[in-house]
């Protein structure tokens, strides 16, 4: 029998939990300004020493193959780019939910973290080929941060994951987030959101963490970069990504047609960048020292 | 036991005994796998998208990733161990194509994807004896040489055989 939690508990497990560093915590914030350029991130990544030194390792490892040696953080940056430094601080600091095993949804050790990038890299290619407004960078830090609330009540779901199938298999759960709400009061997409009000992320990300399979109730100016994870989240899924039992066991919002155009072709172009960028990337992230990224 | 791990896009092939061929959550992906009893030789592709009309360059780098190049780039593969080149005497048995809840016509991409093989697996004159396709979840696979038999897993669900 699984217990039920309520917000309460939800704020116990988020104080248990390491804190933003202030430059990821900055980065954030620099990255949802509409007006913000590179050398804004150069000068918050500057004051953090640990994230300098990654930036360099990850920029000189065997994945980016260069050839001459890039020593100077200006040029690092700007060779990798803006959605990357913000990842890689990110992936650091809240590298232990990232790295959790999701044992409630019977997810492999890292898939929380290789779905979460593959999320990340399809929102931002959904954003791109749909021609959309949003700024690309910004659809792949929020696609990187949508799911950070599986990791705050995957142990409360564990031993569910086959109940939930059979379940939703006899339609007496409408899908794998409605199963997380009727077993134990509390889905991932609120948990996640009370992280996200914790850490004090912009309010577009917390948007996406709390809409994500749900854009149509997200606020009108957050919608579009909402439907855009919504899709790339699919996306990621689609592409045999998930994070573990719960893999495909969304529905789809069909209403992104209203604000997303994104064509059949575009859609297996996504599909194809996601694999390719997926591969490289990972190797990129692997270079920050973690041992199972 | 050795066994030959296939990413997205990869094809490849073995009449090793003992050797397995292994892929790795199909989602809307589709597994093509070949069997030809008579070299005991087993094969199988990992398609990813329907069509290479969207990226020609890419098909030829990967032709694995496309179901209209990458059946034939696995037939070209099997050749090589002395299998018919038009997949003669080989059967077909297909896994993989699920596709998210409520979908639409867009992203049916599972759905596109088996249509696709089989209509490709046609102008060869071949169809699949056993297929596991669609539903919501994402498969794993695993073909045996020595056997031919293929067990398919998912996450907390008991491995089921096709």
């Amino acid at each position: 029998m699984t217990e039920k939690i309520d917000r309460e508990e939800i704020q116990k497990v988020i104080k248990s939990v390491p804190l933003l560093s202030a430059s990821a915590a900055q980065l954030l914030r620099t990255t949802t300004d509409p007006d913000h350029d590179l050398m804004d991130i150069v000068k918050v990544v500057k004051t953090d020493a640990t994230l300098t030194a990654r930036v360099l390792k990850v920029v000189n490892s065997a994945a980016f193959g260069l050839i001459n040696e890039i020593s100077s953080l200006d040029r690092a940056i700007s060779y990798l780019g803006e959605r990357l430094i913000v990842g890689i601080a990110i992936g650091d600091c809240a590298a232990q939910l990232f790295d959790k095993e999701l044992k409630g949804y019977e997810g492999e050790h890292g898939a929380l973290w290789r779905h979460d990038l593959r999320t990340a890299i399809a929102s931002r290619e959904v954003v791109v080929q749909s021609n959309s407004d949003i700024n690309p960078d910004l659809a792949f830090t929020a696609g990187l941060l949508h799911d950070i609330g599986k990791a705050l009540i995957s142990d409360y779901l564990q031993g569910t994951a086959g109940e939930v199938l059979e379940k939703i298999e006899s339609e007496e759960f409408d899908d794998y987030l409605s199963a997380e709400e009727e077993l134990i009061g509390f889905d991932h997409p609120r948990a996640g959101y009370e992280l996200a009000l914790a850490w004090k992320l912009p309010e577009a990300i917390a948007e996406v963490i709390r809409f994500h399979h749900t854009p149509a109730d997200a606020r009108e100016e957050f919608q579009e970069l909402v439907y855009a994870v919504h899709l790339g989240d699919n996306i990621a899924m689609m592409g045999g990504g998930g994070t573990g039992a719960d893999s495909m066991r969304y529905k789809l919002d069909t209403n992104y047609t209203r604000l997303i155009d994104l064509q059949p072709d575009a859609l297996a172009k996504v599909m194809l960048t996601v694999n390719e960028e997926f591969i490289k990337l990972e190797r990129s992230f692997s270079a920050t020292g973690d041992s199972n990224r | 036991m050795s066994q030959i791990i296939l990413g997205v896009g990869d094809y490849g092939a073995s009449n090793r005994p003992g050797e397995d061929i292994k892929t790795f959550a199909l989602g809307s992906c589709v597994s093509v796998i070949l069997l030809d009893p008579k070299n005991r030789t087993v094969g199988m592709v990992h398609v990813a998208l329907p069509e290479s009309s969207i990226n020609q360059a890419k098909s030829l780098e990967k032709p694995g990733y496309f179901a209209d190049t990458g059946i034939p780039a696995l037939l070209k593969e099997m050749a090589r161990f002395g299998c018919n080149p038009k997949g003669k005497g080989m059967e077909v048995k297909l896994c993989g194509g699920a596709n998210v809840m409520d979908t639409n016509d867009t992203f049916q991409i599972g759905k596109r994807n088996g249509l696709s093989v089989k209509k490709i697996l046609w102008k060869y004159g071949m169809g699949a004896v056993a297929e596991d396709l669609g539903g919501n979840f994402s498969r794993t696979v695993t073909v045996s040489v020595d056997t031919g038999e293929i067990i398919l897993s998912s996450p907390a669900r008991p491995n089921w055989k096709l």
